[in-house]
């Protein structure tokens, strides 16, 4: 399958700050999950790929299209949806006002045309009923669908989500799980969170990021795989181990190499994410 | 019912093209004669009745213009440049009220105060007005929807040519309400027109080299800067300072143009990513 997004060697460094070193990753059809802790160049390379800011080296192409150049870049675009981290509105403006704008923004420049599709996408994140209301007004699980409405504006082929369940109570994060759900049938999304949940339940393909580079590529499955054989409980925190907790049960849940005799627990998508991020099950799988 | 609406009729005011007297007489009839609204409903094309309600539906959900808007598309403005002239940031009443009383204070300033020979307060404040406005408009700091605008296939520079006529043909209308003010300088009191044009493109052409936020900043304290050494240069003193002699709307009118080419030449750095700052996490 010809991959969406191709990118190799990409770099990017702020100051003396290296956000970016040396990426390399393939991005095809389905929803990919981007793992990381806070400063492992997430949002960095999201926005590289949005085209928001020039990669200092290395290249990348979505559907074929190369944003080095004014006529490449404004491609890329037209084929783009991009939810950022933190997303803006004009805070006067009502739902449809702001997708409308953003339609606008998209080169959608006929009005009926334009109208019908900003309805069509509000429709799609179940906002169509509020599509008059302020967005001053809407709640904070209601403004991500608003922005996510305007990321989907004209059926792009590649969307970039930037963890937009953050702050979301559970039953909305489940809602939006089913959006992102959805909108990965027949496009590629790349979606960065913090939730390893959100990965579980909805990424066919898992990267994970630390200090501005790809530790892991693979399935959440074999990210999960990393981690078989090095957990284990105690009743006490085993010392030997790279992370430990206590759980609800209040024994210790520990993951790393355990001693002989340990009692092994199932591993779980977070275990094999902290081994990666801590050395261990790094890697590239597939 | 003694008569009916011919068939031919009901298809013409299905189609809405039945013109009136027969269109009222139609209306009334059809009121009454379930037999014509039984006709009607074969004869009414159900693909064309779905397009005329999508379009009622449509109608009904877009967006009111609001009065500045429905000018501009009524003076043939496209709708959707209209749109993105009218939603320029800086274009709220908080703004155009802090411009309407600084022009109103010097105004009043230049007519009652010591140096009412000369409007010098309001022609020196009246330039930085057009660039704080443009310089507000745009960028990442003070747009909210900048990281969702820089992405979208509208050139920047093109979004930010839209929102800088917005500014100042907001800016330079106020300020020319203003100079009406001050009848008695006669063309004197416009002489602050060039200078505006001047400091904002500079502003705007200096923008990729110091950002959004220091390139205005920087040509508005210039601006003073001039000003201060021109009035400590004037002969004879109460004269007008050089920026508004003859001589010197030429060196602001030079400035201009220099500025615009520049700015010109310099359209691909703000299509993204040259005015980036590290936002959110790495």
């Amino acid at each position: 399958m010809n991959p969406t997004v191709s990118a190799s060697g990409l770099s990017l460094h702020y100051g003396r700050t290296r956000a970016l070193d040396e990426v390399e990753l393939r991005l095809t059809p389905g929803v990919t999950g981007l793992l990381g802790p806070n400063g492992a160049g997430k949002t960095t390379l999201l926005r590289v790929l949005a085209t928001a800011v020039p990669a200092d080296r290395g290249s990348f192409t979505v559907l074929g299209h190369d944003p080095r150049t004014a006529r490449g870049r404004q491609e890329v675009r037209r084929h783009l949806g991009y939810l950022p981290q933190t997303p803006g509105f004009h805070p006067g403006f009502t739902a449809f006002e702001f997708v409308d704008y953003v339609a606008i923004l998209k080169e959608l420049t006929d009005r009926r045309a334009r109208h019908r599709e900003v309805r069509r996408v509000l429709e799609e994140v179940g906002l169509g009923e509020v599509r008059g209301r302020r967005i001053r007004k809407l709640s904070g699980g209601m403004r991500q669908r608003v922005a996510l409405a305007a990321a989907l504006v004209g059926d792009p082929g590649f969307l970039v989500l930037d963890e937009p369940t953050v702050g979301l109570d559970p039953e909305q994060r489940m809602r939006f799980r089913e959006l992102i759900a959805r909108a990965g049938e027949g496009r590629t999304v790349l979606l960065s969170t913090h939730q390893t949940e959100d990965v579980a339940m909805l990424c066919r393909r898992v990267l994970v990021m630390a200090g501005g580079t790809v530790r892991f590529d693979g399935t959440p499955a074999e990210l999960t795989a990393r981690a078989a054989g090095r957990v284990w409980s105690s009743t006490e925190r085993d010392p030997g181990a790279k992370a430990g907790w206590r759980t609800g049960t209040g024994t210790f849940r520990n993951v790393g190499d355990p001693p002989a005799g340990a009692d092994l627990a199932e591993a779980t998508l977070e275990d094999g994410y902290l081994l990666v991020l801590d050395g261990m099950g790094a890697g590239v799988a597939a | 019912m003694s008569w009916h609406v011919t068939e031919e009729d009901l298809r013409a005011y299905a189609r809405g093209e039945l013109a009136p007297p027969g269109l009222w007489s139609a209306d009334a009839h059809l009121t009454g004669c379930a037999v014509c609204r039984g006709v009607l409903a074969e004869v009414t094309d159900p693909v064309a009745l779905d397009a005329g309600w999508e379009r009622l539906d449509a109608e009904l959900d877009a967006p009111r213009r609001g009065w500045c808007e429905g000018l501009l598309v009524r003076a043939g403005v496209p709708d959707h440049i209209a749109r993105l002239l009218t939603a320029t940031p800086v274009l709220r009443g908080s703004w155009l009220g802090a411009v309407v009383l600084v022009l109103t204070m010097s105004v009043l300033a230049g007519a009652l105060g010591d140096h009412a020979a000369s409007p010098t307060v309001f022609l020196a404040l009246a330039p930085l007005l057009p660039l704080a406005g443009v310089a507000l408009s745009y960028g990442p700091a003070l747009d909210p929807t900048y990281e969702m605008a820089v992405v979208a296939p509208t050139h920047g520079f093109k979004l930010l040519m839209i929102r800088t006529v917005a500014v100042l043909g907001t800016g330079i209308g106020l300020n020319g309400l203003a100079t009406l003010a001050l009848p008695g300088y006669g063309l004197r009191a416009l002489a602050w027109l060039l200078p505006a044009l001047a400091l904002t493109a500079a502003g705007l052409a200096l923008t990729p080299r110091l950002g959004p936020v220091a390139a205005p900043s920087a040509v508005g304290v210039g601006w003073v800067a001039l000003l201060l050494a021109a009035d400590a240069a004037r002969e004879p003193a109460g004269g007008p300072l050089a920026p508004f002699t003859a001589a010197g709307q030429g060196v602001s009118a030079a400035v201009a143009v220099f500025a615009t080419g520049l700015l010109f030449l310099l359209r691909d750095r703000f299509d993204s990513a040259s005015l980036r700052r590290p936002q959110g996490s790495l």
